[in-house]
């Protein structure tokens, strides 16, 4: 079988003025199913960058993305679709990714719905999925800025699993919380993984978490892979100069 | 499913209901002109010609006998549907052109950008004074011609709300979500984008009021014996010495009603204050 993730020597240079600059330069990794992938680097190395050309945010200069075998980075339409069901994201702001007009419960359904689950079934799975998140099914009805970071996240989680994604991609999704939201969300994120299988690729600076959480690890640097291996490979014994920097840096 | 709670009128929402209160009445009395008149605004009656106020006619008689009550009544018909229905259409098809704009970008948002710079840099009113001199005088050609240059303001305004919330992460979690463009735009742009659009566009009601009043006092715009404000002040300007009833009528009607119109678009705006959203229900 197939990885589920496979990204090929992928490409992007952006216009800054009138120079170009290259923001993701030749970066290959694959991902299995149910595993937790690092990527670390310090800001604007491109991690950004690089999933959301994964997510077909952003095209690729160059390259290819693979999910499940299937080459998507030219995907269109229903084969786009069906791409995005299955890799979903959560964000670095978590009341910055609910619409403000509306209520969690309606951001939560809305997936749900646009991919196929008829609304008085979702709205009757909101609930428990609310529930599994850590929040009381009565969040549904409360709007971005009356619920806390934290509560947010959980929420912005709920509505990235109610369309049971095989990928959860988290940019930097606890860096806004403080400490102990931080481990409260991680650790929902690592039940929900056990509970459902999602491979899990994980954008975070902080290198004790990412020691803690992921499988392996990815460091990024300029728009290259630098490093690649498991947490205690990288972290413990760095091979590269830039990821033993990035190590002191964090001690 | 989100609940409704009763809050007590207060501050901005009492001042909202009032303005809500007030064009409510200017809109009925506009609709119902007909039944409000006291005497029928368009027969002539000479031996009864410029009357000055008295108890049979409030507001006194224009050069044909006219009663000016009944015209000033009747003219709120033309003057605030013509402005009502010119608004709306800046509104929505400028806005529909800026939200376009933004969210494609591209050689579109460039053309229509170029173009709307070219109606921004034309002095405005005289513009569509030829445009009305072109096609012709009359209320809906008066109305075309303002439309013509009036629409840049909201498309620029819409396309530069729709770049602000295009780049928001709720955006991206909409797209990631799996809505269409078009679904991404009714549902979380164009709500998001609106108050800013609405304000200006209940602001623009008086100004619009005035433009046309204006283009009809220069014979561009209602052509008699339409009872309108404007062309009402047009007619009796020559008589504002010896008989000033024939244009103050008219003329306190425009001042009132754009009075009422900035009211609301002023109070629209200190209610959808962004400052304000914790204390919205909605
Ligand atoms: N839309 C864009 N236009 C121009 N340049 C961009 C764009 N997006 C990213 N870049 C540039 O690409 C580089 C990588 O940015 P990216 O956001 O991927 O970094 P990052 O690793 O996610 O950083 P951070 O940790 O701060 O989030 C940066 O130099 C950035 O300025
Ligand atoms: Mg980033």
């Amino acid at each position: 079988m197939a990885e589920l993730l496979e990204v090929r020597q992928v490409s992007r240079r952006f216009y800054k003025g009138r120079s170009l600059v290259t923001a993701v330069n030749g970066v290959s990794f694959s991902l299995g199913r149910g595993e937790v992938l690092g990527i670390v680097g310090e800001s604007g190395s491109g991690k950004t960058t690089l999933i959301k050309m994964v997510t077909r945010l952003l095209e690729a200069d160059e390259g290819e993305i693979l999910l499940e075998g299937e080459d998507i980075t030219r995907a269109a339409g229903a084969g786009l679709r069906k791409a995005r069901r299955q890799m979903q994201l959560v964000f670095q702001t978590p009341q910055d990714s609910f619409d403000p007009r509306q209520t969690l419960g309606r951001g939560i359904l809305e997936g749900m719905v646009n991919n196929g689950v008829p609304r008085r079934e979702a709205e009757r799975r909101l609930p428990e999925l609310l529930r599994q998140c850590g929040l009381s099914p009565d969040y549904a009805r409360r709007y971005p800025y009356q619920v806390s970071g934290g509560e947010c996240q959980r929420a912005a989680i709920a509505r990235a699993v109610a369309v049971e994604p095989a990928l959860l991609i988290c940019d930097e999704a606890t860096s806004a919380l403080d400490v102990t939201v931080q481990a409260q969300v991680m650790a929902l994120l690592e039940q929900l993984r056990r509970e459902r299988g999602m491979a899990i690729l994980f954008i975070c600076h902080d290198l004790a978490l990412v020691q803690q959480f992921c499988h392996r690890v990815l460091v990024l640097h300029r728009g290259k892979v630098v490093e690649e291996g498991t947490p205690d490979q990288v972290i413990l014994h760095p091979k590269s100069d830039y990821t033993r920097t990035l190590v002191d840096a964090a001690l | 499913m989100e609940q409704k709670r009763r809050r007590p009128l207060r501050g901005v929402t009492l001042r909202l209901a009032l303005c809500a209160l007030l064009t409510g009445l200017i809109l009925l009395v506009a609709v119902f002109a007909p039944l409000l008149t006291p005497y029928d605004p368009y027969a002539q009656d000479m031996s009864a010609a410029l009357q000055a106020p008295s108890a049979a006619h409030l507001l006194g008689t224009d050069t044909y006998g006219r009663d000016v009550l009944s015209r000033v009544i009747m003219g709120a018909r033309t003057s605030v549907f013509s402005s009502l229905a010119l608004v709306a259409i800046i509104c929505v098809g400028g806005s529909f052109l800026g939200v376009l704009c933004g969210w494609l970008g591209g050689k579109v948002d460039t053309v229509v950008m170029r173009l709307s710079d070219l109606f921004l840099a034309f002095p405005g009113m005289v513009f569509a004074i030829a445009v009305a001199g072109l096609i012709g005088g009359g209320m809906v050609n008066a109305v075309i011609a303002l439309a013509a240059i009036s629409w840049p303001k909201y498309t620029r305004l819409a396309r530069g709300q729709t770049l602000a919330v295009k780049s928001a992460p709720y955006i991206t979690a909409a797209v990631m979500a799996n809505n269409t463009p078009l679904q991404i735009i009714f549902r979380h742009i164009l709500p998001n984008i609106a108050g800013p659009l609405l304000v200006t566009a209940a602001l623009d009601i008086g100004t619009m009021m005035m433009e046309l009043a204006g283009l009809s006092f220069l014979n561009l715009g209602a052509q008699p014996p339409t009872a309108e404000w404007g062309s009402m002040m047009s007619k009796g300007r020559s008589m504002i010495q010896t008989s000033p009833w024939v244009v103050l009528g008219p003329g306190f009607a425009i001042f009132l009603t754009v009075l009422v119109f900035n009211f609301l678009g002023d109070t629209l705006r200190d209610y959808l204050d962004p400052k304000r959203r914790g204390v919205r229900s909605e």
